[in-house]
């Protein structure tokens, strides 16, 4: 089930919040990056039909997103702090769950399931006021989980849980992608998009600037300045000769290795081949440092 | 058969959060208070019958009909809505598979039996303590007493779904409005809900002796009836309509 975005803009009043979106949230984990006031709360929104969009239409699979027959297509773990604070975990999964109207059985079931699955079935009659704030994030992601909904919308999921917390739930993630369902993370940390996601949707100002793999992006964006590590054999007459290429910005020695910095990566690429093969240089390694998420959200940022 | 299954969890879970809530506890305050009062004026005691009843009535109609009902209500109608917007919990009710109408419709079902249960029990304690006066009232207002929780349980639903604030909106309402407008002479204490209870528990209470100041124009009961059944449906449907078309940005 796909959720998809067609030329949506909401305004808050004078303000726009997101402006003349489109984009389609297929299987597999899409992260939603930005800074924080981007759009992308909006846009989870918007999805889970909290707002309405002023102009385009959020559909999930064949139902508008506002409609109440979206509701059961998708899961939906909010960025907010607030519970029945004087129920336990467990408590409060299994009313969410009898919300969408499973009899007592099968809810305690799925509730044991969705507790387990985010390894909170230890700490589960814990009450939620005395919950740490990494217990309550996954007591979060077990109410989201616990219709077993195609679709799930998960705004800051990782925030406040410790390492070891977020490779739990970036693996409980991947498995819930590896069963076809369509998984929207927005964070404002790059790092942990770039670690979860297949693809990503980079907005900014309430537009989308880019969205695709990492890499798909970085392609997209050739003239933009890429900073290349070349290990070599005879680094500094390698530098001599890459100083004279007119794409070359500024050369560094670091570690016995060249960290290159290139204005025009495509024509760069191509003259260091030619430079390789005409001066037989053996080459070790050869990597772009600032091809993460957070060179490219920088770049784009910067040029939107 | 899935949906009737969610709702009725809406309207049990809204239902123990609220008689668990402090607003329960709150509420006995006033309640008490009013106890304390008859206690101390010992109706039951009174020779003059007629006159014991005719104060019991004044006193049910200015403090328990104008004051204690609306609080009642309010305790519980703004906060079965409002207390969920404010602790931003609505959040996860507003994204289950239920329609938005019928989550407020299960809040308003939920509220019930508390208002009404809180009136009812406080009405009949109120009466027993007043003795022979009181249990004379009890036969006469008992209905008006109901249908004026029904309109202010509607009533302060709409005041939650419309305003974030709704609890302190409410109290001035019932503060100002009903208390003050409500016994304003002329026509702007119309627009005070109490007004038509009035109405009707003076008519009832007329056969027995009971008398209304000159200054109150009665309207008939059975205007007066319409009117609370009107206010008390009309607010709850236009609560469902404001709740299925808004949107509640203040949840996150």
């Amino acid at each position: 089930m796909q959720l998809s975005f067609d030329r949506v803009t909401k305004f808050y009043g004078p303000v726009i919040g997101v402006n003349d979106v489109s984009c389609r949230i297929g299987p597999g984990i899409t992260g939603l990056l930005g800074a924080n006031g981007a759009g992308k709360s909006t846009l989870i929104k918007l999805a889970s039909g909290q707002l309405r969009p002023s102009l385009g239409e959020v559909r999930i699979g064949p139902h508008r997103a506002w409609s109440s027959a979206a509701k059961r297509a998708f899961g939906y773990s909010p960025d907010i702090n607030s519970f029945y604070e004087e129920m336990t975990g467990r408590e409060f999964v299994y009313a969410m769950t009898r919300l969408y109207g499973y009899s007592r059985r099968e809810a305690r079931e799925r509730t044991e399931l969705a507790i387990a699955e985010v390894g909170m079935t230890p700490r589960a009659d814990r009450r939620l006021a005395g919950c740490s704030h990494g217990m309550r994030q996954r007591i979060k992601l077990a109410q989201a989980l616990v219709h077993d909904p195609p679709i799930l919308l998960l705004d800051e999921p990782l925030s406040g849980i410790d390492p070891g917390g977020r490779r739990e739930i970036n693996e409980l993630l991947a498995r819930q992608a590896e069963q076809g369902k369509s998984i929207l993370v927005s964070s404002h940390i790059l790092l942990e998009i770039e670690q979860l996601a297949d693809t990503v949707v980079m907005i900014s100002r309430g537009r989308i600037l880019a969205s695709g793999t990492l890499a798909e992006i970085r392609e997209l964006l050739d003239e933009k300045p890429l900073t290349v590590e070349i290990a070599a054999d005879s680094p500094r007459r390698l530098a001599a000769l890459l100083a004279l290429a007119p794409e070359v910005q500024s050369i560094e020695l670091r570690d016995s290795a060249l960290v290159v910095r290139t204005i025009a990566p495509t024509r760069f690429f191509a003259a260091l081949g030619e430079l390789v093969v005409q001066n037989g240089f053996e080459v070790r390694r050869l990597q772009t440092l600032d091809a993460g998420a957070d060179a490219v959200f920088g770049y784009l940022e910067g040029s939107a | 058969m899935r949906l009737w299954r969610a709702w009725l969890t809406l309207v049990w879970l809204s239902f123990r959060r609220l008689l668990w809530s402090a607003n329960t506890l709150m509420i006995l305050f006033p309640l008490s208070g009013g106890a304390l009062f008859l206690l101390r004026r010992r109706y039951d005691r009174m020779e003059d019958v007629e006159a014991a009843f005719n104060m019991f009535s004044n006193f049910l109609i200015f403090i328990f009909a104008s004051f204690m009902i609306p609080i009642c209500a309010l305790a519980y109608g703004t906060a079965s809505v409002g207390g969920d917007r404010e602790d931003q919990t609505l959040l996860f009710l507003l994204v289950r598979p239920i329609a938005r109408p019928l989550i407020l419709l299960a809040k308003f079902v939920a509220t019930l039996p508390l208002a009404v249960g809180l009136v009812a029990a406080t009405f009949f304690l109120y009466c027993r303590l007043a003795g022979e006066p009181g249990a004379l009232a009890y036969q006469l207002f008992l209905p008006t007493i109901l249908c004026m929780t029904l309109a202010y349980v509607g009533l302060f639903h709409l005041f939650a779904v419309a305003w974030r604030h709704a609890t302190i909106i409410a109290m001035v309402y019932a503060i100002f409005m009903e208390l003050l407008l409500g016994n304003l002479p002329g026509i702007i204490k119309r627009i005070a809900v109490n007004y038509y209870g009035r109405s009707l528990m003076y008519a009832a209470g007329a056969s027995e002796g009971l008398s209304r100041p000159e200054w109150f124009e009665p309207i008939s009961s059975s205007a007066a009836t319409w009117a609370l059944a009107g206010i008390a449906g009309g607010s709850l449907l236009l609560a469902m309509l404001v709740f299925e078309r808004r949107e509640y940005r203040d949840l996150t």
